[in-house]
């Protein structure tokens, strides 16, 4: 007997040594570099690339961006340090955000902005914040907010200009392509992303094209003219790639199809159902021309109508008798808060449009809903076209340069009816859909680190190289309360 | 919005499910182990009660055997380049076992109880690897009792039929894609005992001359029913309690599959014995899982994935050689078909065409009491898989175990 034991824990000490030495492995692809060089990264953009994310620009988001991740894959291959303009611990919340707190009976998300631990240094004479600076050369020269149409504009890194860009530099008379040649230089770098144009079309779609012209004429909610597109944004090409540089290209994705135009329709279209509303009236374009929206029409595929989210808190309203839309915005226009004066500026804004606030909100043609709460067909079609073109400059600039180029434009519109990765459910659905933050426009740190997947494959695809993919579950999606 | 929310969550949840596939454990007898678990062409004592009933009733003596296997297997997982996400699966020990005993009632008739454990899963990929919205970790077990009969038709033909009384359990965890504030993940655990399930074990054993033999056995297909399981949420964030309730209970079921096999044993001399088995096992029983709510989890009754298993087949082959009246010596070897088609793999049966290589000893400390010990080595090929079908976690996994088992018998 005792034999039989001192002969089994033999055998299950020979086994122990077993089990530890021939543990299976699968051989590692080797991550290379190709014919890149990733030693010094720079990334060129606006908020997509900076991090932005909850309507705001914080540290958590800084830390999780595209060109962070990408960094950190490059690292691999012989990447660099990369260093971004990161807001400080103590001023970790930096501008402010949005934090997802309950949602309504309805189901609509009940959002708080965070106001602690931010960033904030002083006011415009405007009362707009201004930010803490931060000066250093950075590798990350992303500005929330920057169109193609900015990058030669005097005076946009001012305090006038954009408090992102403000924050970078003490020069208030550089423009952001001498920014990024200064910056260029400085880093010398070998490697660029650029994923900038999404603004160019943007602001004009998320004000419903009610500032592009006419009274309330906005210079930044235009959608840039072709021709200053594709001047700029050959010269942005031309200064990053100046010596033989290489890098990759980011198309614009269809900007119609983010959650922040996606998701109000639908309540708008329940809310008229249940009060067995036929049709509303709405201003279109910059004028005070009128369109009638039936409810078939509300985020239907061909000549639809899209509600931005900004229209949530005024769906409530209609059928009212209210102003309100009208009073918010002369309090904003106005260039005084003297009550005098904005009450002035709101009497001439209603002569213009020809509002009478006393009929029923958004159903009679007196009191219609105003543009920049509905995307309609034909503002929908200058985006479209202006897309097309844009992306068109791109992927030709990507061509002539020999350049990596991630079209987010195919891309976003191959995941409109989702996808599942690691078991994950993804789609560019608001809050459920993983993807896109609480500001329905901008990616949550899962949506950066898919993205950052999408263009490694895109720099693989191009320069042979084999920079490996990140584990996009290591991200977090949206946090519930 | 909640309601899009939960039907997202739902599709969520459903993407992953799974319990277990190929998840048959053929480790009945500690010294048909060691010879490539042949065994039903052959008499293998008291351990016939599983490979072939009809051969029981050759015991020359009453006994009584007790066994058991110690898995250790390790799954090595690496998602599909270029991602350099890799994992592995430290899977805890899993201990089958079997007690057989044997009772000749006269020459012809013999009687006898098997218990054992021919299904289950044990793999635990933990909560940080990039597949824990699949699968964290599942534990899956079955235990077989089986009271037998066996009666020999003169000499040459043997035949045997068991009944067979299946009960087993299921525990399965895994995260849930809601975060709470501090970035915590939501999880959920299934966890059910099965209801006792019926089915049988029938066997002819066919001794053609003094050398060769021929048996043939069917183990009927058992469905495996879970009903008023506990479904248990954890960190579950306050917005998303709706859809994920407390107290909510499931039922699931899984087939245990038909397996029939022939087999064939030639003794070359007193010394030395051959056997061969095919088997051929019933997966394609197994659909899919689907684990029924008794309130909605996730905005729905029930969750679903397609499995679509495949009949599969086994080769076997094993030899023992009595080096002398105490010590005998076996080796053997077989070939395990995966009843897992492209584009169906899971993390919870990361399964791929198997081969495993055995050996094992027979030692008589006297004439009524002897201990078989067994070593076996199983690899299963490398397989890269999109898991697309199964709405999975796509990657390349390797899997191999290691499983010494050891057995006392008793004959009397």
């Amino acid at each position: 007997m005792k034999k039989f034991f001192y002969k089994s824990s033999v055998l299950a000490l020979a086994a122990g040594v077993l089990l530890t030495s021939c543990d299976p492995e699968i051989d590692s692809p080797d991550p290379s570099s190709g014919t890149a060089d990733f030693s010094s990264y720079l990334a060129v953009g606006n908020s997509l690339s900076a991090g932005y994310a909850d309507g705001g620009l914080y540290r958590e988001g800084q830390l999780s961006s595209v060109p962070a991740i990408l960094a950190d894959q490059f690292e691999e291959v012989g990447g660099g340090e990369f260093v971004q303009p990161l807001f400080s611990e103590a001023q970790a919340n930096g501008t402010g955000y949005l934090r997802l707190v309950g949602f309504t009976p309805q189901g609509a998300p009940i959002t708080q902005p965070v106001t602690t631990n931010l960033a904030i240094r002083g006011l415009t004479s405007r009362n707009t914040p201004l930010y803490t600076k931060f000066t250093g050369n950075i590798n990350n020269l992303a500005i929330p907010g920057i169109r193609v149409a900015d990058i030669n504009t005097g005076g946009y890194s001012s305090a006038q200009g954009n408090p992102y860009f403000e924050r970078l530099t003490d020069n208030a008379t550089q423009t952001y392509l001498q920014y990024v040649q200064a910056q260029a230089q400085a880093a010398n770098h070998t490697f660029f992303s650029l994923w900038m144009a999404e603004n160019d079309v943007l602001s004009y779609a998320t004000s419903g094209g009610a500032f592009s012209g006419g009274m309330l004429n906005s210079p930044a909610q235009i959608i840039t003219p072709v021709n200053t597109f594709s001047q700029n944004y050959t010269e942005l090409v031309n200064a990053l790639t100046a010596g033989g540089k290489e890098g990759v290209l980011v198309t614009i994705p269809d900007v119609t199809a983010i959650p922040f135009f996606t998701t109000v329709g639908n309540s708008v279209k329940q809310l008229l159902a249940a009060n067995k509303i036929p049709a509303v009236v709405a201003l279109t374009g910059s004028g005070s021309s009128r369109i009638v929206i039936t409810p078939a029409q509300i985020d239907a595929a061909e000549g639809g109508v899209f509600f931005p989210l900004t229209a949530s808190a005024y769906a409530p309203l209609f059928g009212t008798r209210t102003g309100r839309y009208w009073r918010l915005l002369a309090r904003q226009v106005s260039s005084s808060q003297d009550p005098v004066t904005v009450n002035a500026t709101l009497a001439g804004i209603l002569a213009n449009y020809q509002i009478d606030t006393t009929q029923l909100f958004g159903l009679s043609a007196g009191n219609p809903l105003p543009s920049a709460l509905v995307l309609d067909a034909a503002e929908q079609k200058n985006i479209k076209d202006a897309t097309t073109a844009f992306n068109d400059i791109i992927k030709a600039q990507a061509a002539a340069k020999g350049l990596a180029l991630w079209d987010a434009y195919s891309y976003f519109n191959s995941i409109k009816t989702g996808f599942v990765k690691n078991g994950v459910a993804y789609s560019p659905s608001f809050i459920t859909g993983n993807l896109f933050s609480l500001d329905g426009v901008h990616l949550t740190p899962r949506g950066n680190a898919i993205a950052a997947n999408e263009i490694i494959n895109a720099i693989n695809a191009k320069y042979g190289s084999n920079v490996p993919q990140v584990d996009e579950t290591q991200f977090r999606a949206v946090l519930l309360p | 919005m909640k309601s899009k929310l939960l039907a997202f969550l739902g599709s969520a949840l459903l993407s992953g499910t799974a319990m277990a596939g190929g998840y048959q454990v053929n480790l009945a007898s500690q010294r048909q182990i060691g010879m490539g678990h042949t065994g039903t062409g052959i008499q293998t004592g008291t351990s016939s009660i599983f490979f072939n009933p009809g051969a029981l009733s050759y015991i020359r003596e009453n006994g009584v055997t007790i066994g058991a296997s110690a898995i250790s297997s390790h799954i090595a997982y690496r998602g599909i380049e270029p991602t350099s996400v890799s994992a592995e699966a430290d899977n805890d020990f899993g201990t089958p076992f079997q007690v057989y005993a044997a009772y000749k009632v006269d020459d012809m008739l013999t009687v006898g109880l098997g218990i054992y454990t021919p299904f289950g899963s044990g793999v635990k990929w933990g909560d940080q690897w990039s597949g824990r919205f699949a699968l964290n970790q599942i534990d899956l077990q079955a235990i077989f009792f089986q009271p037998t009969v066996s009666y020999k038709i003169g000499d040459k033909l043997g035949l045997g039929v068991g009944f067979v009384v299946a009960t087993g359990a299921v525990n399965l965890q895994r995260a849930v894609p809601v975060q709470n504030q501090d970035g915590t993940e939501g999880s959920i655990e299934l966890d059910g005992s099965a209801k006792t399930g019926f089915g049988v074990n029938v066997g002819a054993f066919f001794q053609a001359t003094e050398k060769l033999s021929i048996g043939i056995d069917y183990r009927s297909k058992i469905d495996l029913e879970v009903e008023e399981g506990d479904v248990i949420f954890s960190n579950i964030p306050a917005a998303a309690r709706g859809s994920f309730p407390d107290g909510a209970q499931f039922s699931a079921q899984l087939p245990l599959p038909a397996t029939l096999t022939l087999g064939v044993g030639y003794q070359v001399n007193d010394q030395l014995t051959l056997a061969a088995d095919v088997s051929h096992v019933g997966w394609s029983e197994y659909e899919s899982l689907r684990f029924n709510f008794d309130k909605p989890v996730a905005g729905s009754n029930f969750s679903e994935s397609a499995r679509n298993y495949e009949d599969a087949f086994i080769y076997r082959i094993g030899a023992e050689y009595q080096l002398n009246e105490k010590l005998a010596l076996r080796g053997g070897a077989y070939y395990d078909q995966t009843p897992v088609q492209d584009g169906y793999l899971t993390p919870e049966t990361p399964d791929a065409d198997s081969r495993g290589l055995s050996a094992g000893i027979g030692y008589a400390i006297t004439e009524s009491f002897g201990v078989d010990a067994s070593f076996l080595y199983i690899n299963k090929k490398k397989r890269t898989d999109s898991a697309e079908a199964s709405r999975s976690i796509a990657g390349t996994y390797k899997a191999t175990a290691y499983i010494p088992g050891i057995a006392l018998n008793y004959k009397f």
